[in-house]
């Protein structure tokens, strides 16, 4: 199983990530509606990436009270079912990284992985993104 | 309407009446202009009134964007582009980070300001909603703190700014606007314009989406544009080094400004160069919105008496200007006092000039004791620049006089103090002594904003490089008007996008086309665009003739066509007069310009400037 790690030691705040999972998401281009963000502070020495890491246990699965939320097997990635969501809004309190919103359609929305393939990790030049396999942790 | 990442829109916001509205894109404008340089200089032309006095009410304050602005095409974009105070001509002033993206998704190409608010004021644009807010928490505040207050006020990290520091507010006339940490429009005074207006900030916030012509090749283009980003040494070298890696070339090439440049090397450059630089404070590299280059390398200063001062790399325009130029080799000292200027909001480059100047007035005895307050000026002495940025800032004593730049400052000061003002039109030369580099010098003559090296460096071709099959000779004035002429050209057509200086190393011409055509619907080559550039440039010219400008003021000065190089590899070399008269008949005639530098009739037709109508209309009025 493999997820996305965001490293601020490498990241150039440059947004490519942003501007690349938005057009995906929406077919046009604004940081402001992609999938994960870039929290900056320190006169931009720190540019730290937060992405959704596809929890181990998410809360947002938790939380939605239709199952439209679920974790697939093999992948390991969390996914909505857009037919199942009414759009209450519960796994978007539940996220404490702020990785879900609502989509145009008022359905919740997040990040899938890109099937695999993740656009921002090709659009990360300086390798800040990356997608690594999950360690399982001995003695959990 | 056929989707295209133009927005067609721009917010037009007149300060004294506390309006604003919306205006359409006129399609001839799209069409014969595109964005960014070109669509600011037809709208300075529309709008402005000839002979506008730069700070009154009735200057425009221009922030433009490019139509590839904002998308994944790297490395784009904006331009603060208005009538100048520093040199009276068209200037058009370049920044980086994210405030000209944000423009676009506020769903606007770009933001006219005009008028003159009765109290500080500044503007909160949320999405195409604008409010004029008082700027009383903001009002007096340095650059960094104006960010952070606007953050805390909008209850949102995410706004973008831009801001002026002191110096905008008392109307330094090279006064910059700051776009967020180490990003500036930088040049030519445009912060002053803005304090004129009692503007202290814009802070903007949008959500809307930009959407290009044909996906599928727009994605291709990028695509296609990151490789050659990648494959280029040039670019390379930004991405490893930034912009200090030119100090150690230019150095050795004699081009380095050293004590208000007497010289072109400096003993002690590798006090100045990348390697300093990263030994001293770098951590990181940055980056502006979508570019994979990241010339910017953040740290905070390891050792000494600035420990822990945060800061971006010192571009090589500032470690000779404020490094070299002021003979200080401690780049720890340099960061300080351009982080100093960076906060008080005045431009590091005209400042760094400025201070040569006011050294060199001194040790002439044009300037005493008794004017600075008791403080020596001389070379070396990096607290004596302190104190004076504040006393410019704050336009205290001559801090009031040197406030308007190296050339009112020597009209001032009289007794030959025009010997020690570096500057072309007004504008204090950038960090390349052009003596050595007679193309150098008439790109520096004929830049539309004054002594500017971004329009066009020939440089590159002068040590080495070839001009059509054949090598070009360094201290020959053959193909030099050529070069330059070439070069303003394609640089300002891409100035249209907004281009960055460093991906058009990288980015081939033929791949902006492609990149123009998927986002914008229309069909473009290299030669459309060399004929763009010199549309845009003829049109600047006809401003600034009409502004006043002539033959004469394409001139350098005098220390670069009188005073030849001291010693060193290029010794004995300047530009005689006589020398930059015959380039300037050269440029003119390839320009199609008369020999008063006068666009000829033909030159009009040929570019569609002969029967250009008005395109940019004040809203509500006929005229």
């Amino acid at each position: 199983m493999k997820y996305l790690r965001g490293q601020f030691d490498l990241c150039t705040g440059c947004e490519s990530c942003l501007l690349a999972c938005s057009h995906r998401v929406t077919g046009g281009y604004n940081p402001r509606l992609a999938r994960m963000k870039v929290l900056k502070a320190r006169e931009n020495l720190i540019n730290r990436p937060i992405v959704c890491t596809q929890c181990e246990n998410p809360f947002c699965m938790y939380s939605c009270p239709v199952d439209a939320i679920s974790k697939d097997k093999i992948s390991g990635v969390v996914l909505i079912d857009k037919d199942k969501c009414t759009g209450c809004g519960n796994c978007i309190k539940a996220c404490p990284d702020e990785m879900i919103h609502l989509d145009e359609n008022g359905k919740a929305d997040k990040c899938d992985l890109c099937e695999g393939n993740p656009l921002c990790v090709q659009f990360c030049i300086p390798g800040a993104l990356k997608l690594v396999e999950k360690q399982e942790v001995t003695g959990k | 309407m056929k989707k295209s990442a133009a927005m067609k829109t721009l917010l037009y916001i007149d300060l004294t009446q506390r309006k604003s509205v919306s205006m359409e894109v006129a399609s001839r404008l799209e069409e014969d202009f595109v964005g960014g340089k070109g669509f600011g200089a037809k709208i300075l032309q529309d709008l402005l009134p000839a002979n506008t006095d730069p700070l009154s009410p009735q200057n425009m304050l221009i922030f433009m964007t490019g139509p590839l602005t904002g998308t994944l095409a790297p490395a784009m974009r904006g331009c603060v582009v208005t009538k100048s105070p520093l040199t009276g001509t068209f200037v058009d002033s370049y920044f980086g980070g994210h405030f000209a993206q944000e423009i676009r998704y506020c769903g606007f190409d770009g933001i006219i300001i005009t008028g003159k608010a009765k109290e500080p004021s500044y503007l909160w644009i949320d999405e195409n909603r604008v409010e004029i807010r008082s700027a009383t928490q903001i009002w007096g505040l340095d650059t960094f703190a104006t960010v952070e207050k606007l953050r805390e006020i909008s209850e949102d990290e995410s706004v973008k700014t831009a801001c002026i520091g002191p110096a905008g507010e008392n109307m330094v006339s090279f006064a910059l606007i700051n776009c967020e940490f180490n990003r500036h429009a930088g040049r030519g005074g445009t912060g002053a314009v803005m304090g004129s207006k009692n503007l202290k900030a814009l802070a903007l916030r949008g959500s809307n989406k930009i959407t290009v012509t044909d996906t599928g090749s727009f994605e291709s283009a990028v695509s296609q544009a990151y490789k050659e980003l990648a494959a280029n040494e040039e670019v390379q070298s930004f991405t490893t080094d930034g912009t200090p890696g030119v100090v150690d070339f230019a150095n050795i090439e004699q081009l380095l400004p050293t004590y208000n440049y007497y010289n072109g090397t400096y003993k002690e450059a590798s006090g100045l160069n990348a390697e300093a630089q990263r030994k001293h404070f770098w951590v990181r590299n940055t980056a502006c919105a979508g570019c994979p280059i990241a010339c910017g390398k953040v740290g905070s200063i390891r050792r000494g008496r600035h420990k822990g001062v945060i800061s971006d790399v010192v571009e090589y325009e500032n470690a000779g200007l404020m490094g070299s130029n002021l003979g200080i080799s401690d780049i720890r000292e340099v960061a300080y006092l351009v982080k100093k200027c960076d906060a008080l909001g005045l431009d590091s480059m005209s400042a760094g000039g400025v201070s040569g100047f006011a050294i060199e007035a001194f040790q002439n005895g044009l300037l005493t004791t008794a004017d600075t307050g008791g403080l020596e000026l001389e070379f070396g002495n990096a607290a004596a620049i302190d104190y004076l940025l504040e006393i410019i800032a704050s336009r205290t004593g001559i801090g009031n006089l040197l406030a308007r730049g190296v050339k009112e400052a020597a009209r001032e000061l009289n007794r030959g103090a025009d010997n020690y003002a570096i500057h072309v039109k007004g504008l204090e030369s950038p960090a390349f002594g052009p003596r050595s580099v007679p193309g150098m010098g008439l790109a520096l003559a004929t830049a539309d904003r004054g002594g500017c090296h971004q329009r066009a460096l020939p440089i590159l071709y002068e040590i080495g490089g070839e001009w059509k099959g054949e090598m070009v000779k360094r201290n020959s004035l053959k193909n030099k008007a050529e070069i330059v002429v070439f070069q303003q050209n394609y640089l300002a057509s891409l100035d249209t996008l907004v281009k960055c200086d460093f991906a058009q190393y990288g980015i081939t011409a033929e791949t902006y086309c492609h990149l123009m055509e998927a986002a914008l619907g229309r069909v473009w080559d290299p030669s459309k665009l060399l004929q763009l550039g010199d549309r845009i440039w003829n049109q600047i010219r006809l401003f600034n003739l009409r502004e006043g400008f002539t033959r004469a003021d394409d001139r350098l000065p005098r220390r670069f066509t009188e005073e030849p190089l001291p010693e060193g590899p290029y010794q004995g070399e300047r530009i005689p007069k006589e020398d930059l008269e015959q380039l300037l008949d050269d440029y003119y005639a390839i320009r199609g310009w008369d020999s008063s530098g006068r666009p000829t009739e033909a030159k009009l037709a040929e570019l569609g400037l002969d029967k250009m109508p008005v395109l940019v209309k004040v809203p509500g009025k006929d005229n």
